[in-house]
């Protein structure tokens, strides 16, 4: 099976260590997603697995093989800085790509045909890829990456830019190719997609993997520590918890509220204080913590509060 | 190796048919062709030069017959046979183009000969005028001193220099101007290559890293084979595109022999009216002097090593920066030895033997240009030119292993320029 396996790696650069002892599996048929404040090294770590860069120490393995160039050929990179060249044609360009990948010229014409035909693009194959919109030339980079159908896929933020209509089609796809057994790494800050599409989780920070595992597991052994409420009224009476550091709101709203008990506070004097303090409350639930949280919570463990108030925090929809 | 060739096709052909090659590889000629039009038309002119006819006024009585007697092929000389002042009005009216004064005390040396003329004569007509006074006054001078004739017949004998280049195959007669014009433009063509060629590697780095295309295609290939291809890609692009200029060039010269054969009068020079146009070139001193093939042979050689080892030095530079606009400081020390070649064309050319000519044609960053140029102009043993061949090779297998490790850590930095401290440490890294 085409495990992808990261052995105790570790990239410096200069005194830098962007990358330290890190190990973590991919499995074929799932989705590991890999999380990360800016600049934890999940980059460098991607780098290292498209055999762009080396390690320093450790070993990436496919297939219990190193990587090298045979692997590359197996392999699909959407990188998150990504772009084209501009003045080639949009099927030139796909069949170059393609071509470097190892495909032959009329496999990959067969493919670019079906692929731009999916993706509602099939008249754009003659234009020149700066003609493009931001959004097609986004759909044109995920088609180069999956055309000659790699084991392994890495996709670096691959919804940043596209419309509703669109990232849905690419989730689609995604899921497809995951049924395919394909072997899928998938890194993004918008921790909604990541619990949306990912079986497993790999959490880096400063380097260091601070979770990693089933996202499911993941989410339990945070327990149901997360509230819920939904009322009418003023909302003031959180204040007070909130300064004897009992609760941290994530999200407030002017009828909702979503916190977290700090050190296993307890839920009732909340409950309590909301139904003597408001004129209705609707919503009452505990819940495990959205993946949003349990990063922030994890990174501020490890850097203290600054840092992980610099990651973007996603608005986050409970299904 | 399969990736590199995929690569080349790639850049050579994308590059083959945009818009901009085509119309500089088409248009560079045609301006060329009027520059050797313009070129023919002067070297004509200054040829057939105007003839004057200057009218002499003889005080002294003796010149003016000695000055009539001389050989005379630009001007002519008639005797004022009027007084000065019809003769004056003569020259003004047109009919003469001066007239030169000889008073009599120039036989003493105690006067000086005037040329009285609408429009200065220039100093071409002074050098002229005053060699044919002097002879005049010698022979005259000689003559008082009973100088037998035949004495005076040797020292009339005009000397002349003409250079022949002497080579293992034999002498040859020819025109050092046209070696060195030929050692010029091959030093010119290596040098645009290196310069012009070698931008259009970096300028393909820059727009790759900008477009961050790049770390797409390092996926799928190593950074060497995408350097390799690339520079290769866009050699192959100006190998066809120098191929077109000499084909077109060489049509352009033949034209041009046309045009100045239509300026000249096969009578005026001695020969037939039917001579050929090659007869007359040849007569007008004009006439391609034979080459050997070595010289081209070496030429391509040392053009194509030349732009291999600068296009990765240029690529290096490209790898270092994310605009074009940064490139400038980055650019100089590369562009340092090849300006340097080109400044040393003419000394290199006036004493291709010299140990600056030698050295600069030795050294590997500086040798293509210098090299072509003395091997155009001189002789140069072949140890020498083997020797600055292998250097040269030396000089690209280092500079495209130092190039390539500079350039895989480069392309995949984005953001700020890099310094040289950075350079240093990009190099350890890789």
């Amino acid at each position: 099976m085409a495990v992808l396996t990261i052995d105790n790696v570790t990239k410096r650069y200069g005194d830098f260590t962007a990358v330290d002892h890190v190990s973590f599996e991919a499995q074929p048929g799932r989705i590991l997603g890999l999380l990360g404040p800016n600049g934890a090294g999940k980059t460098s770590t991607i780098r290292m697995i498209a055999y762009i860069t080396a390690p320093d120490e450790g070993e990436v393995r496919f297939d219990g093989r190193g990587v090298g160039p045979w692997s590359q050929e197996q392999m699909g990179y959407l990188p998150e800085e990504r772009g084209l060249y501009k003045k080639i044609k949009v099927a030139d360009q796909l069949r170059y790509l393609a071509e470097l990948k190892g495909l032959g010229r009329a496999e990959a014409v067969e493919k670019i045909r079906y692929w731009l035909d999916r993706f509602g693009m099939s008249e754009w194959a003659g234009k020149k890829t700066q003609e493009l919109s931001k959004g097609m030339q986004q759909k044109i980079q995920f088609i180069a990456t999956i055309l000659p159908e790699p084991r392994l896929i890495i996709l670096d933020e691959p919804f940043s830019g596209l419309d509703p209509i669109n990232a849905e089609l690419l989730r689609e796809i995604i899921l497809e190719l995951k049924d395919a057994d394909r072997t899928i790494l998938f890194a993004s800050h918008r921790m909604e997609q990541v619990e949306q599409l990912c079986d497993d989780i790999c959490l880096i920070s400063q380097g260091q993997i601070l979770v990693k595992g089933p996202l499911r597991d993941v989410k339990r052994s945070f327990g149901r520590d997360t509230l819920i409420l939904e009322f009418d009224g003023d909302d003031a009476f959180l204040d007070a918890f909130e300064e004897r550091g009992l609760i941290r709101i994530s999200n407030r709203s002017k009828h909702r509220v979503e916190l977290r008990l700090l050190d296993g506070a307890p839920s009732r004097p909340i409950l309590e204080a909301a139904l003597d303090h408001t004129d209705d409350v609707y919503r009452f639930e505990r819940v495990e913590p959205p993946l949003s949280e349990i990063f922030i919570s994890v990174v501020t463990e490890q850097q203290g509060q600054d840092a992980a108030e610099s990651v973007p925090r996603s608005p986050v929809q409970v299904a | 190796m399969d990736k590199i060739w995929i690569i080349l096709k790639s850049e050579f052909k994308r590059r083959v048919t945009s818009k901009a090659f085509i119309l500089t590889t088409l248009l560079g000629p045609l301006a060329l062709i009027g520059f050797m039009v313009i070129v023919a038309i002067i070297t004509v002119s200054a040829m057939t030069g105007d003839t004057r006819t200057v009218a002499i006024v003889d005080d002294t009585g003796v010149l003016l017959e000695r000055l009539l007697d001389q050989e005379n092929d630009s001007h002519t000389f008639v005797a004022a046979d009027a007084p000065i002042d019809s003769v004056r009005q003569r020259v003004l009216r047109g009919e003469y183009d001066g007239y030169l004064v000889l008073p009599a005390a120039l036989l003493t040396g105690e006067s000086r000969a005037t040329y009285y003329a609408v429009e200065g004569g220039g100093s071409t007509l002074e050098n002229f005028l005053e060699n044919r006074i002097e002879r005049a006054l010698e022979e005259h001078r000689m003559s008082e001193q009973n100088v037998a004739p035949e004495v005076l017949e040797i020292l009339k004998t005009n000397v002349s220099v003409s250079n022949v280049k002497l080579s293992e195959t034999g002498e040859e007669a020819g025109s050092s101007e046209f070696y060195a014009l030929l050692g010029i433009i091959m030093g010119m063509l290596i040098y645009m290559a290196m310069l012009i060629y070698g931008t259009v590697v970096m300028y393909g780095v820059i727009e790759e890293k900008t477009t961050r295309v790049v770390e797409v295609i390092v996926s799928s290939v190593r950074p060497f084979q995408l350097l390799m291809g690339k520079v290769l890609g866009i050699g192959a692009m100006g190998l066809v595109q120098m191929t077109v200029w000499a084909g077109l060039i060489l049509a352009g010269v033949t034209f041009a022999g046309s045009v100045i054969s239509l300026f000249l009068d096969p009578a005026a020079m001695s020969l037939p009216e039917t001579a050929s146009q090659q007869e007359m070139l040849a007569q007008a001193g004009l006439s391609l002097p034979s080459l050997s093939a070595g010289i081209f042979v070496w030429f391509v050689l040392f053009f194509l090593l030349g732009y291999l080892l600068y296009a990765g030095l240029f690529a290096t530079v490209g790898a270092m920066v994310e605009q074009q606009q940064d490139t400038q400081s980055l650019v100089l020390p590369v562009m340092l030895p090849i300006i340097l070649s080109i400044i040393f064309i003419q000394p290199i050319v006036e004493s291709p033997n010299s140990p600056l000519a030698v050295a600069l044609s030795l050294i590997p960053l500086t040798s293509p240009v210098p090299m072509v140029v003395r091997l155009a102009v001189t002789d140069v043993p072949f140890w020498e030119v083997l020797l600055s061949f292998a250097l040269l090779i030396g000089g690209f297998v280092g500079t495209i292993w130092l190039s390539s490790r500079i350039y895989r850590v480069g392309i995949l930095m984005y953001g700020k320029k890099a310094s040289f401290k950075d350079l240093v440490r990009w190099f350890r890294y890789a």
